[in-house]
Formats: structure tokens, sequence, C-alpha cells
């Protein structure tokens, strides 16, 4: 579950990103934030990384308090959370397989095991052939998918996305989309950042609206048509 | 959920530590796969950092050898000991035994008048004034050896002792440009220690700075490693390699610097040697000193990659 309370955010010389945010993901929902461009939607997500930390207000991650995540707890908190990107941040000196290894190797994971789980992550997002090849000769939706096995083969209760469908054509961040639902269909949290409203609208999923950092509409999913 | 309640990548502890273990492998290699990625960087590094801790060595080197040389030839050095004018043979006899039986002498050598007056006589231009003499004045002459090997301040007492004698009359003391000798190698071994210190700074500072560049040209990297959960040791790990990498190579061209610099001594000491009756050798670097440098060397740049990893990812956090 992920719960926000009176959360505000004032970056250093600029004006509020967040405002007195409060609203609640209850454990295995996906729900999609959206809002024009400045609105806020990457600041929420970083704040749910710890990447930010917010001026007031509460977070908390599964009962967790995030403002008592300190020091090695960060690293450990972000284990647990599957994070997606618009421009994918793979490694692009490393493998397909390599990358989406990483999470393993950092949560000292036995070798076999992360054979065994990386490919179960990659035939997921439909890229098995594809481990032994550098990120750079593939497509930008198959680094897109690489991006999103390296999300989940930790297996994360929570799944965070920030456009990751920002620089996909419509049938390919539709594919992505479906993805991210098979993930919320076997009990994972997903909360996606997007401003793509005709991709979100097919969804069907609940859609908290951001306007100047601000919530200005929570709708549950049979509400959005 | 939940992502804190659940902590589903929790791995058992055995696992845990074979894959710790793993991945210190896996970034020695990778470390120095980069460092090979560019050879001349890594060698500019290298090399700054040899030359820097082979200079110490070096003076090291020196110090050893003019040591032993002031050793060799303080071994030259008699002291010797003139007598009062009234002492006939058998007392100055007596007296040559007492002196030669101190533990801290080796052997004492009588001259009489008369052998004195013959050394004097084989000097150019004494013969004639010596004939006009009409008796010997010269007194009988103690040619006192220390032991080999003992330090200024014991040589003075002895010194010291033999002019406290009732018979004697002066005692020329040799031992006074040894003592300076000594004073002047103290000095070196205090400026190689400093010395050695400085370049051990400097050489920490090259590492730093080369692995500061080498963060900073990664921050992509390092970023990415942060967001997926790595801690910092985990990030750090491939930097500290890399330092000890740098640290190691560097050791090895200081020592071999060093035996270099010791071979190129070996010719002009033997001919020294041989003007010194074969008494001097060159003093090499000791083995451990030699194996010790690339260790050493190896924990400087670890030191140096450290510190600087420690400060630059305190950034990036
Ligand atoms: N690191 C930052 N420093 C200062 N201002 C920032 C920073 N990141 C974002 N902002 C500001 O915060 C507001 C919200 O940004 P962001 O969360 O990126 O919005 P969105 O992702 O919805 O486009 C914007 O006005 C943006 O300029
Ligand atoms: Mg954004």
């Amino acid at each position: 579950m992920i719960q926000f309370d009176q959360v505000s955010k004032h970056y250093a010389g600029g004006h509020e990103a967040l405002s007195q945010l409060s609203f609640t993901v209850p454990t295995g929902e996906m729900a999609f934030v959206t809002g024009h461009s400045g609105a806020g939607k990457s600041t929420l997500l970083k704040l749910l990384g710890v990447i930010e930390r917010p001026s007031h207000g509460t977070i908390s991650v599964g009962g967790q308090n995030l403002a008592k995540v300190r020091g090695r707890g960060i690293p450990k908190l972000r284990q647990r959370i599957g994070m997606v990107f618009q421009n994918h941040r793979l490694l692009m000196d490393r493998t397909v397989f390599a990358n989406v290894e990483l999470p393993l190797t950092i949560a000292g994971i036995a070798r076999q095991e992360r054979g065994r789980r990386v490919r179960a992550a990659l035939e997921k997002v439909g890229l098995l052939s594809y481990e032994r090849q550098l990120p750079a000769t593939l497509s930008t939706g198959e680094q897109q998918r690489v991006g999103i096995a390296r999300a989940i083969v930790g297996r994360p209760s929570l799944l965070i996305a920030d456009e990751p469908t920002g620089n996909l054509d419509p049938q390919l961040a539709l594919e992505i989309m479906g993805l991210f639902a098979e993930f919320q269909q076997v009990g994972t949290t997903v909360l996606i950042a997007s401003h793509d409203l005709p991709l979100i609208k097919r969804m069907r999923k609940r859609v908290v609206v951001l306007d100047h950092g601000r919530l200005v509409a929570d709708l549950a999913a049979e509400e959005v048509l | 959920m939940d992502a804190a309640s659940h902590p589903r990548n929790e791995p058992s502890r055995t696992r845990s530590v074979s894959s710790w273990r793993e991945h210190h492998g896996w970034s020695a290699a990778d470390s120095l796969r980069r460092l090979a990625a560019r050879p001349f960087g890594s060698l500019l590094t290298i090399a700054v950092m040899g030359l820097a801790l082979a200079l110490p060595l070096a003076f090291c080197l020196l110090l050893g050898n003019v040591q032993q040389m002031g050793r060799a030839l303080g071994q030259d050095q008699a002291i010797n000991v003139f007598l009062q004018p009234d002492q006939g043979e058998s007392q100055v006899q007596l007296l040559a035994k007492q002196v030669g039986d101190r533990s801290d002498v080796a052997a004492v050598t009588v001259k009489t008048p008369q052998q004195g007056l013959d050394e004097l006589a084989k000097l150019q231009g004494f013969s004639g004034a010596l004939d006009a003499l009409e008796q010997n004045p010269l007194p009988y002459v103690l040619m006192v050896q220390p032991k080999p090997g003992l330090d200024a301040p014991t040589v003075e007492r002895l010194v010291g002792d033999l002019r406290d004698l009732r018979s004697v009359a002066q005692v020329q003391d040799s031992g006074s440009w040894r003592q300076r000798l000594d004073a002047l190698l103290g000095v070196g071994d205090r400026v190689v220690l400093a010395l050695a210190l400085m370049l051990a700074v400097a050489a920490l500072l090259v590492v730093g700075n080369t692995v500061r560049v080498d963060i900073a040209s990664r921050s992509e990297e390092i970023g990415v490693l942060l967001l997926v959960g790595a801690s910092g040791a985990f990030v750090r790990r491939p930097y500290l390699y890399a330092g000890i990498w740098y640290g190691l190579f560097s050791g090895i061209l200081a020592a071999l610097l060093a035996l270099a610099i010791e071979f190129a001594l070996s010719g002009p000491v033997a001919q020294l040697s041989q003007a010194y009756d074969g008494k001097l050798h060159i003093s090499g670097l000791p083995l451990w000193l030699l194996l010790a440098t690339p260790v050493a060397a190896a924990v400087l740049g670890w030191l140096g990659a450290r510190l600087v990893s420690a400060w630059q990812l305190r950034k990036a956090a």
C-alpha cells in the first residue's frame, strides 16, 4: 500500500512541485498519475524511490514510513521497488542479460538462481533471444522492455514507471501498458506516471490527476471513459 | 503487499556470501579490463606513481651504502694513544694488555719510538732533520682498534677512558669524522622517512585523482546502480579494485626501478671496493622491502580510491 499524507515538495529555489497531496493506492492496484508537463508526476515517483525527500507530510510504502528510511535502508528499499524510466537507463556496455541481472547481483542472489530468474523475466517481456546482445542493437521499444524486465526481475511488490511509453509509437505503447497490467494481475502494485491521456483511457485503471502539484481529480477505474 | 513486510529478495546467508565473493571477483576482473581498455592513461598513472615510490627506495639504497662504507672505512681507523715519554717497555706492554682486554677493543698494537722514527724517516724531507737529533723524542704509541660495529658514543667513551689513563699523554681520536658521518646518516634516515611520507601522499593523490576522473566519467552508470538498489559498497567496489591495481603495478615498477639503480651502482662500488682491499660490497635493498613495496603501494591505491569514492558517491547519492 502506498500512502501520501499531506505531502508537499519544494525544490530549492523553485516553487512548490507538490502541494498537500493526499491519496492512497491499495496493495495490488494499478493506478496512473497524469497531468500536464511540470504537474509533479516525476517528483511524486521520486519521493517513492527516496530519490527526493518531501518537504512536508508523510509517505509510507507497505506500512513503512519513508522518512525513517536512511543510510543503508535506502538501497534495501529500492531493491523492493521496481523502477522503469522514460529513457530506459540501461547500461549500454553490458549485455541485455547483464542489465536484467543487475538487481539480482546487487541483492546477492546466487548465480544459478539469477540465470533462471533473468530468463524468466526476459521471456515475460518477449526478449529471451536477445540476452547476449548489447542494448544499442535493440529498438527503442525493445530497450524499454529490457528496462521493464530489469524492474520486475527482483519480484518487487511495487512497480513504478515514469513515462514508460514516452518514446514509443501508440501500438508499442499499448503493448508495454499491457505488460504492466499483467504484473498487476499477479499481485504487484503498479503506479505509472504518464501524460498520454488516450492511452490511459484505454487501460481503464484508476487515474490520479495532478495540476501544478495539486490533486485535482481521482477517478476510479469504472469512472474512466 | 508489501515492499517492507515481504522482502522477497532476501537471500539466504550462504548464497549471499558466495555471490558477494563472486562480485569481488567480478569487480577485480572488470576494473582490470577497464585499466587495459585505456592503456595510455593507466600507464601514465602507474608511471607517475611508480616514480614517486621509487625515489625513497633509491634514497634508502644510497643511504644503506653510505652507511656500509662508513662502517667499512671505520674499521681502518685506529685510535692513536700517545704515552708519556717516561714509560718503559715493560710498563707499555702491561698497559697494552690492559687496554687489549677491554670488551670494546679488538686489538692493540704497540708502536715503539724506533718504529715511529723509522716511519718518519720514510716521509720525504724528514730524514735530514732526524739525523740532527741526539736522542729519539718520540713516545710509545698504542694503536687501539675498537671492536667493529661500535656506535659513535661507545667509541667516544673508549676514547675518554683512554685519555683518563695516567700514563697517557694524548689521544688522537680519528673517530670524530665517524661521528659526523653517523650524525649525517641519522639526518639521512629522517630525510628518507620524510621523503617516503611525502611521496606516499603524492601517490595517494595520483590514484585519488585518477579514480575521481574515472568515477566522474561513469556517473551515469553509478546513478543507475544506485536506482536499482546498489549499496555504496557495491558501487565503490570496482573503483577500489582499480586503486589496488594501480598501486600494485606502480609498486612493482618502483621495485624494478630500485633494482635497476642498484645494478647501475654496483659497477662503481666494485671499483671503489678495489681501492679498499675489497672490503666494500654494494648493499642492496633487502628483499622484504622490495616485496613490501608493491603491497604497501596497493594499500595506498586502495586508500586513495576509498577516500575519493566515498566523497564522490556522497555527492551522487
Ligand atoms: N530537481 C529539480 N529542481 C528544481 N525544480 C524541479 C526539479 N525537478 C522538478 N522541478 C520542478 O518541479 C515541478 C514538477 O516537475 P516534475 O515532477 O518533473 O513534473 P512532471 O514530471 O509532471 O513533468 C516543475 O515545475 C519542475 O520545474
Ligand atoms: Mg516527468
